[in-house]
């Protein structure tokens, strides 16, 4: 029943991926409209009243776009790259797959659970019990897939971006089973504890998760797309290793003031990966910035990297408690996640997906129109999103630290806000839909009118 | 790579993680335990009740129980400084999970039963089923499709929080 094809495990956590991608998407757009128009609510007949309310449907937005669309899009972006690297196939195609059943089983269950009111109430650790020990049982398998493909290598070295799939595949596990406490049925640990470990997992499953395992994509696609060869792998392997905690997300807040000071100065220290990371691109990109004309995954992966950067210099100011007074709590923040969530981790898997998928169905994608109005929809979409949060953000900020203003004047203040960023969602959306209308159509081996110019290049350079 | 610089990865990957365990979980365990003289009494099995369903509906997406010092005394919901006094640890000894929240679409919450009308137990179930017949301008959806008694377990939980 589980393939053994070559390639078959990567090509089905890529479809997944899209499939789990439309879904978020939707609802974040649902939300959006509830949020600029609160009285919709009426016209949600009463018994879905309860499934159908911003307080259910935000999890499933968040959870199913991180595990269900990003996570997904990495594994498959790392079912593809480790073998290129190691010389080897895949260690197995089988287990691969079954990873792969087990994780749609995962996300369906989020499906469900969800809008019936069944959660830990912990943010990006909602998910119930059962849940829980099915996703690390699923990570396990895909850790080991990766470990067994590297130890049969054929290739000496290992490239940084192995580095970083293989710590990456050592410590989510670990990071997810401490933060959604997998031993214990309620999932919580108590009071100050809870907010603490809670916030230790928020923060890893971007830092150990999405920013390790994202550059190690990051260092594959650079110099596969740019044409030139990484400017220094040692200089790579220097912004590797950095040290974690969370507590910045929570400043202020009745956790220990030496635990908050210490956090900030780790904080600090993630200026030593962007800046090795900002110099690499920089240097490895030179002489080839006019390959973003012809390429769209490159141009997708160099939107990524720009605003990975500008991700971590946010990141950065966001961890003094300074900057963390003003910004903490208000729309700054919605727009600074769906800054590293969507304009960087997403437009890197974007690229990773034109790139792999010709490799993997072995014809060329079917739209290379779709695919530049896809990246354009979502780059514009997105940055509508963003601006507004941070001046919505910015206009909470301000009124709550004044005073004296009533609650409601910063909710009122909040509209025109929040209908820029119901349109840009929407923009957002339809991009992603042509999206899945390309992938489906290059899956089916559909053969678009314009494709017969694209069809005499290879796959790689046919987007 | 050669087999040390495997092991060299592995035990760098896991001493970074346990770095982060100790500085976040082990140390404030120590340092700090949990206080034993909790400023609220523990719940009641109607008040936990309560708190289940604001879990459930997710209101603590919208609204924190979380006061910063730097706020109190200028922190609004209605007249100045009515967000009421610092959060401490001491307030969070029963709640598992502790519901600090993280966004304020709505008000913090950690002090509303101190609020005149927050006192108010039918105050509270008629805000939960109408919203916007006290504040017309508000975002927050209306709770009237929940059973009645869920909505006195809802109130008698947000009582709770003085």
């Amino acid at each position: 029943m589980l393939s053994y094809k070559e390639g078959s495990a990567a090509k089905g956590f890529f479809y997944s991926a899209v499939v789990w991608l439309i879904i978020p998407v939707f609802v974040g757009l649902f939300m959006a409209m509830l949020l600029s128009y609160p009285t919709l609510q009426h016209y949600i007949p009463s018994p879905l009243r309860g499934p159908i309310n911003f307080g259910r449907l935000r999890p499933m937005h968040v959870n199913l776009a991180i595990f269900g669309w990003l996570s997904m899009a990495y594994v498959a972006g790392i079912f593809y790259v480790t073998p290129r690297l190691t010389g080897v196939r895949l260690y197995s195609e089988r287990l691969g797959n079954l990873a792969l059943v087990l994780w749609n089983i995962f996300n369906i269950g989020i499906l469900i659970t969800f809008p019936l009111g069944y959660t830990q109430a912990r943010e990006y650790a909602e998910m119930v019990w059962p849940l829980d020990v099915l996703f690390l049982v699923t990570i396990i398998l895909i850790g080991i897939n990766i470990w067994g493909t590297v130890r049969r290598r054929k290739e000496g070295k290992l490239y940084i971006s192995l580095w970083d799939f293989m710590a990456a595949s050592v410590i989510f596990p670990l990071v997810y089973a401490v933060g959604n406490k997998v031993w214990d049925f309620s999932g919580a640990y108590n009071g100050l504890t809870d907010n603490i470990v809670n916030y230790f997992y928020v923060h890893n499953l971007f830092n150990i998760w999405f920013t390790t395992a994202g550059l190690g994509l990051a260092y594959y696609l650079l110099p596969k797309l740019s044409g030139n060869p990484l400017y220094s792998h040692r200089l790579a392997v220097w912004g590797f290793f950095g040290v974690w905690t969370g507590q910045h997300h929570q400043l202020w807040g009745p956790a220990p003031d030496w635990l908050e000071i210490m956090t900030v100065v780790f904080s600090m220290m993630a200026a030593v990966p962007t800046l090795v990371f900002s110099y690499n691109f920089f240097m490895t990109m030179r002489g080839s910035w006019g390959r973003i004309k012809e390429s769209i995954a490159l141009r997708f992966f160099v939107v990524g990297a720009l605003l990975w950067i500008f991700t971590c210099v946010q990141g950065l100011a966001h961890s003094l408690r300074s900057f963390s007074m003003l910004v903490h709590f208000t729309n700054w923040v919605v727009g600074h996640s769906h800054l590293a969530f969507v304009a960087n981790y997403s437009f890197w898997a974007f690229a990773l997906l034109y790139l792999a998928l010709p490799h993997l169905v072995k014809r060329p994608i079917y739209s290379r129109s779709l695919a530049m109005y896809h990246f354009w929809l979502t780059a514009v979409g997105i940055t509508i999103y963003m601006v507004s949060m941070w001046i919505a953000g910015v206009i909470q900020g301000v009124y709550w630290l004044q005073g004296g203003i009533p609650f409601i004047e910063t909710v009122k203040a909040m509209h025109p806000y929040f209908v820029a960023r119901m349109l840009g969602g929407a923009m957002v959306v339809v991009g992603q839909l042509l999206l899945a209308y390309n992938v489906w159509q290059t899956a089916r081996g559909a053969v678009h009118t314009k494709q017969k110019v694209t069809a005499t290049l290879a796959p790689q350079e046919a987007i | 790579m050669n087999r040390e610089g495997l092991t060299y990865l592995t035990v760098t990957s896991i001493l970074v993680l346990l770095t982060g365990i100790l500085v976040t979980i082990i140390v404030p365990a120590l340092e700090s335990p949990l206080p034993t003289q909790a400023s609220r009494p523990p719940y009641t099995e109607q008040e936990l009740r309560g708190k289940l369903i604001y879990q459930r509906e997710g209101c603590w997406y919208c609204h924190t129980q979380q006061v910063r010092r730097p706020e109190v005394e200028i922190g609004t919901v209605k007249v100045r400084g009515d967000i009421g006094p610092e959060s401490r640890p001491e307030d969070f000894v029963y709640d598992k999970p502790a519901l600090w929240g993280t966004e304020r679409q709505g008000p913090d919450l950690a002090h509303v039963a101190s609020r005149p009308y927050g006192a108010v137990k039918e105050w509270h179930i008629l805000h939960l089923k109408d919203p916007r017949a006290f504040e017309p301008d508000t975002i927050m959806p209306s709770f009237a499709h929940l059973p009645e008694d869920e909505l006195e377990a809802l109130a008698d939980y947000l009582l709770t929080l003085k």
